[in-house]
């Protein structure tokens, strides 16, 4: 349609000669006007099954499936600003000796010294008055108060943690108890300074868990000095990350063919069942035996040094498989042999291996067959107290008091967990466009945070923890979704690979119809116009 | 007299090993928690046959409560995790040849196909339960043993509903909440990955008693070797049921071979006096020499074979059970470590040696020929091999890529007895079997014989789903062959489906043959040899000329339709000038033109400038 220029390159001359040439070539006849809108109509129809039709279905059938996510809110989750976790811990005073009138205001000041001690708004304790009759245990349990302070009279003011009860002790002599006028009390602050050092650990754990996580600096807690950051540090990497069900696993390894049997069962239900009951609210366990003979250590030299410790497992020899299914599994070792550990304290026997287990040297003459039940007792006892650190139970205070302590340290470890797994998902969604997202991962992100919400009101109660485990395990799962790693390898190469070769052939002619086309328009427009200009100058 | 000895002790034979079979069985459960056996019988050619045996219980109330002690502790875990009644757990490596050897240990029941093979009693409620558990079972082995035994999936399992019957005592075998489900890798290589673990699962390790002597270079070096786990309850009468383990390693090592220095493993031929010649010829003379026949040449030390030599005694193992036998004649001189209490068997063809427990342990056979003058064959210095029941072989038939054959010739060698068995196969998908073409023919006759197959058991395959298949119980006259065959179609996989060596063929697993008697109890099991089955195979770059050639076609369709539609046609002298003219034309107009817009008013270009446009105007009209 749009002519070529026929030219000549000899001279001016010659070139006028040809363009007369030209000239006087032989012009096909006019296109009729019907042909002209014919082609158009054909042009114009295929460009737009190509964009009505074709990019569609290109689009709809090679276009990745991301449901959508709640980025926004996954990340406020992570920055913490969707939680601000809050720890209001009720500690109910009994004072049957008191009159009521002197206990309220006992109360009211105390809890004022508390409020001037406490730089951490996180950990709230929170006093309140039980009822006089509220002596019976019962009651100390159903007001859900984490603390019953039971105030006696006595002779000078001292204090003590009952040790199978959550319950502090504390005696005052009558002298100490302050006016209704007076605005401090010597016993008013005594009270508070107890309270604070029973808790310190408590909040020094959940102030360092929240320290490590990205909480934003308004929110974060009392600062904390080095030591102690450095001590909860190694605790929390010493611990076992949560887990419902633990699996317990008890060997006996021994260089060689001596003793071959143990009386492990009854030694773990006389020395070890009594902790795992009280542990039962927050862990379940599971335990299996083994003896394994001929077991030589990866160490085979007699006094173990403190860097031998490390590599005495023998990894490679020893059955020592975590359980199937999913409890993560704990590890005690008896090793029954002749070395020692060198170390100052020369009766040390046993050593704690962070987030595996524990092993305990134990000499015995090399003709026993058969260990009794009173010669586990030590080791037992031994797992016992590192199965508490491994479990990341609070080193200070009554077991009462440590267990449900460790069930809030728990449940904000958790809580901060899941925040921060939601938002590596949301990271991740946005940094790798790419990526599929199936709606199994939307729904789990949906259940994480309803139950991360729950948690986050629930906190410290013993929904909180339940809440925050759904959570976790919701998170995980969104997380580690398996159908969204696959989409990762595929390179655009290919598909340029596969799309060129039927694209770029067929795209051509449409392509240069349309130049072609516009062109004629363009053309025929111009010489409108130029003959409308000619008709008016007649 | 002679000439009586060797039916007399062939006889014999036969009669303690039954009886032997029978006490063994009734005295297991009655046994030590542990115990522990080596037994060593040379075999015809220059071979020696090993079998360990090592063998633990464990009370099911331990068993339940979780405390181990010589059970494994990770497979018990796996089997409790998986509701595991019955495990059978084989891995094979080559071929156990029936022909010289006779028949094979343990009748057959300690052994798999090339590969590794897997069957189990579950407990489930239903098939998809089971199917899960099967699933938990063989992904958790898998891990236990470095095997690819979670590439059993559903289209390498079967459900065999004749061919194998439980060992253990199931209270109730017919309830419907235990399922058999049988899987089989015959592509998988047996290697020291495997073994490794296996030895971990033993009370002892590898530090004491027989199993100082598995040593994974000889081990897979062996002619044949075949390592078997199998866990089955037992309930003896009036005593509390036990879980029972039993792990076996039988080997067939070449005694050459094996004798071979580790330090020179390259074999040389030996110098000329050193060889081996039969003397009795009456050739025979300094440069001439009959190779000496291979079986009269049986002098080996058990440090020799093994490459080391046993370390003491279990100390678990059960003392009344002794470590080490050795099945020859008892006329044969055989020399032994100090402090070995040798023991020569009843049955005149074996002897047992008890072991100190921490003393080193040596055997050696000397030359039979250095011992005894006159040489009257070598019958008797190694045991005559028992013949096997039944010989079996099978083969592709047929050709080209589309269609196949499967032959297996099944031969009785007995002159007076039927033999009755059950054939199995279980087939890969991709191999479509035509069941009216199965038919077993007797050798010699003509025409297939409809009284040899008595029953047929056929599950066909689903595609990419479920595997062919095919029990067949079969009778074969005395002293017969029968030849059953059948054909089947290859089918195309997918491009995705071939693995990496596609070219090298699939392999097809091993056909099981349980032999029955006369109450239906298997007496004696075998497996033909693993085939290898071409497909066709594409060239794996078709996907891009596949795509290349489709576009290609397309677009030329649609450009020669689309210029149809578009372009309007003149006659040739009318239309604009084409061709290679014009375009050098065109090209030298534009390059004036840019000459003209770079290059400023040159006065001579000046005059071609002007005049240029001309005829860009004149067409442009």
């Amino acid at each position: 349609m749009s002519a070529q220029q026929p030219l000549s390159d000899d001279s001016a001359t010659l070139t006028i000669t040809n363009s007369s040439n030209v000239s006087t070539k032989k012009q096909p006849p006019p296109e009729k006007p019907s042909d002209v809108r014919r082609r158009s109509n054909v042009i114009l129809s295929f460009w737009l099954i190509v964009l009505l039709l074709g990019l569609p279905i290109w689009w709809k059938t090679t276009t990745i499936y991301r449901a959508d996510l709640p980025l926004e809110e996954m990340l406020e989750w992570a920055d913490g600003k969707a939680c601000r976790p809050v720890f209001p811990l009720r500690i109910s005073i009994q004072a049957s000796a008191l009159q009521d009138q002197e206990a309220q205001n006992l109360l009211r000041l105390t809890q004022h010294a508390l409020d001037d001690l406490n730089d951490f708004a996180g950990h709230h304790l929170r006093l309140q008055l039980s009822s006089p009759l509220g002596s019976e245990k019962r009651s100390t349990t159903d007001n859900g108060s984490a603390l019953t302070i039971r105030l006696t009279p006595g002779e000078g003011t001292t204090s003590t943690l009952d040790p199978l009860e959550p319950i502090l002790d504390i005696t005052y002599s009558p002298n100490t108890i302050p006016s209704p006028t007076s605005s401090s009390s010597s016993l008013a602050t005594y009270i508070a300074s107890q309270l604070r050092s029973t808790f310190a650990e408590e909040q020094a754990t959940i102030s360092y868990l929240l320290s490590t996580n990205s909480m934003p600096s308004e929110h974060r807690p009392l600062s904390l000095s080095p030591e102690t950051a450095e001590s909860l540090a190694k605790r929390t990497t010493r611990s076992l990350k949560y887990a419902p069900t633990y699996h317990l696993t008890f060997s006996l390894f021994t260089s060689g063919p001596l003793p071959s049997s143990w009386d492990i069962e009854s030694a773990i239900d006389e020395y070890m069942k009594p902790v795992l009951d009280v542990l039962s609210p927050i862990h379940n366990f599971t335990i299996d035996t083994q003896v394994q003979l001929y077991a030589s250590p990866g160490v085979q030299s007699q006094v173990l040094n403190k860097e031998d410790l490390t590599s005495f497992i023998n990894a490679a020899e020893w059955p020592l498989s975590p359980s199937i299914g999913g409890a993560p599994t704990i590890n005690f070792i008896v090793f029954v042999g002749n070395q020692t550990i060198a170390s100052a304290d020369s009766s040390s026997q046993s050593w704690l291996i962070p987030q595996w287990g524990t092993v305990y040297l134990l000499s015995l003459p090399s003709d026993t067959i058969h260990v009794p039940a009173n010669t586990l007792k030590q080791p037992l006892l031994t797992f016992t107290s590192h199965l508490l650190s491994l479990t990341g139970t609070p080193e200070s205070g009554s077991l009462p008091l440590r267990l449900s302590t460790l069930a809030r340290i728990r449940s904000a470890d958790l809580l901060l967990r899941a925040s921060s797994t939601l938002g590596s998902l949301a990271r991740l969604a946005m940094a790798l466009p790419s990526i599929s997202i199936p709606s199994s991962v939307a729904a789990g992100v949906s259940e994480t945070m309803s139950h991360l919400r729950l948690a986050c009101d629930t906190l410290g109660g013993p929904q909180g923890l339940e809440h925050a485990r759904i959570a976790e395990a919701e998170a995980e799962r969104a997380f580690f979704e398996k159908s969204m790693v696959g989409q990762l390898y595929f390179p655009d190469e290919h598909k340029i690979a596969v799309y060129l070769p039927l694209l770029g052939p067929v795209a051509v002619p449409l392509v240069m119809g349309l130049i072609n086309e516009i062109k004629a328009w363009r053309k025929r427009k111009r010489e409108k116009a130029e003959k409308g200009a000619e008709k008016k100058k007649e | 007299m002679r000439q009586f000895l060797p039916f007399f002790s062939l006889s014999l034979l036969s009669f303690l090993s039954t009886t032997c079979g029978a006490t063994s069985t009734t005295s297991d459960t009655a046994a030590a928690d542990y115990h522990e056996q080596l037994v060593l019988r040379p075999l015809p050619q220059s071979a020696l046959l090993a079998s360990f045996n090592f063998r633990s219980n464990i009370t099911v109330s331990e068993f339940e409560a979780h405390n181990f002690r010589f059970f494994p502790r990770s497979l018990g875990q796996i089997l409790q995790h998986a509701g595991t009644r019955e495990l059978h757990l084989r891995f094979g490596l080559g071929r156990w040849d029936s022909e010289s050897w006779g028949a094979r240990p343990w009748d057959g029941a300690r052994e798999g196909g090339t590969g590794v093979e897997l069957w189990a009693w579950l407990e489930a409620q239903s098939d998809e339960e089971a199917d899960h558990k099967w699933l938990t079972l063989t992904n958790a082995l898998s891990g236990l043993f470095c095997a690819s035994l979670n590439f059993i999936d559903g289209t390498r399992t079967t459900r065999p509903v004749m061919s194998f019957q439980p060992e253990g005592d199931h209270p109730n075998t017919t309830a419907t909440d235990t399922h058999l489900l049988y899987g089989v890798l015959p592509h998988e290589v047996v290697c020291t990955e495997n073994l490794t673990p296996f030895l971990k699962l033993l009370p002892c390790k590898g530090k004491a008693g027989i199993a100082t002597l598995l040593d994974g270079h000889k081990l897979f070096d062996a002619s044949w070797q075949s390592m078997a786990i199998d866990v089955r309850p037992i309930c003896p009468a009036g005593g509390e049921c036990v879980l029972q383990i039993e792990l076996t390693i039988d080997m067939v090592l070449d005694i050459d071979r094996s004798k071979r220095p580790r330090d020179n493993p390259i074999p040389r031929p030996p110098p000329g006096h050193e060889l081996p010649c039969n003397t009795s010829k009456p050739y025979h003379s300094h440069d001439t020499c009959f190779p000496a026949d291979h079986e009269a040449n049986q002098d080996w030390t058990l440090s020799q074979i093994f490459g080391r030599s046993m370390k003491g005694t279990c100390p678990l193992t059960d003392s009344k059970v002794p470590p080490v036998c050795l099945q020859v004649p008892n006329s044969r001189a055989v020399y032994h470590s100090d402090g070995v209490l040798e023991k020569k068997n009843l049955d005149r063809i074996s002897r047992c040696f008890e072991i100190k427990p921490d003393a080193d342990f040596e055997i050696v056979l000397p030359n039979p020929r250095d011992d005894q003058e006159n040489n009257q064959g070598a019958i008797t210095h190694i045991v005559k091999p028992e013949t096997p029941l039944l010989y079996a072989e099978r083969s592709f038939t047929g050709h080209g890529q589309e269609r196949g054959g499967m032959q297996t010739i099944l031969r009785n060698p007995s002159p007076d007895t039927a033999v009755e068995f059950i054939y199995m196969e279980s087939l890969p998908w991709f191999m479509r079997i035509y069941l009216h073409t199965m038919s077993a023919r007797i050798d010699g006759q003509s025409g297939k014989d409809e009284s040899l197959v008595k029953e047929v058991y056929y599950r066909p395959a689903v595609d990419r789903a479920r595997a062919t298949q095919l029990e067949v119980r079969m009778r074969v006259p005395p002293a017969s062959t029968v030849f059953l065959t059948y054909d089947f179609e290859k089918s195309i996989l997918r491009y995705t489906e071939y693995p990496p060596d596609a070219n090298r063929g699939f392999d097809v697993a091993a056909a099981v043959i349980t032999i029955l008697n006369s109450a239906n109890e298997a007496v004696y099991n075998l497996r033909t040899t693993t085939l290898l089955c071409s497909l066709p195979t594409p060239d794996f770059s078709m996907p891009y000329n596949v795509i290349i050639f489709t576009s290609t076609a397309i677009a030329l369709a649609f450009g020669g339709m689309f210029n149809i539609l578009v372009r309007r046609f003149v006659a040739a002298d009318e239309g604009p000038e084409v061709g290679l003219a014009a375009v050098k034309a065109k090209l030298k107009g534009r390059l004036a033109v840019l000459a003209k817009r770079f290059g400023g008013a040159g006065a001579k270009k000046g005059v071609v400038e002007e005049v240029k446009p001309v005829p860009v105007a004149d067409v442009k009209e």
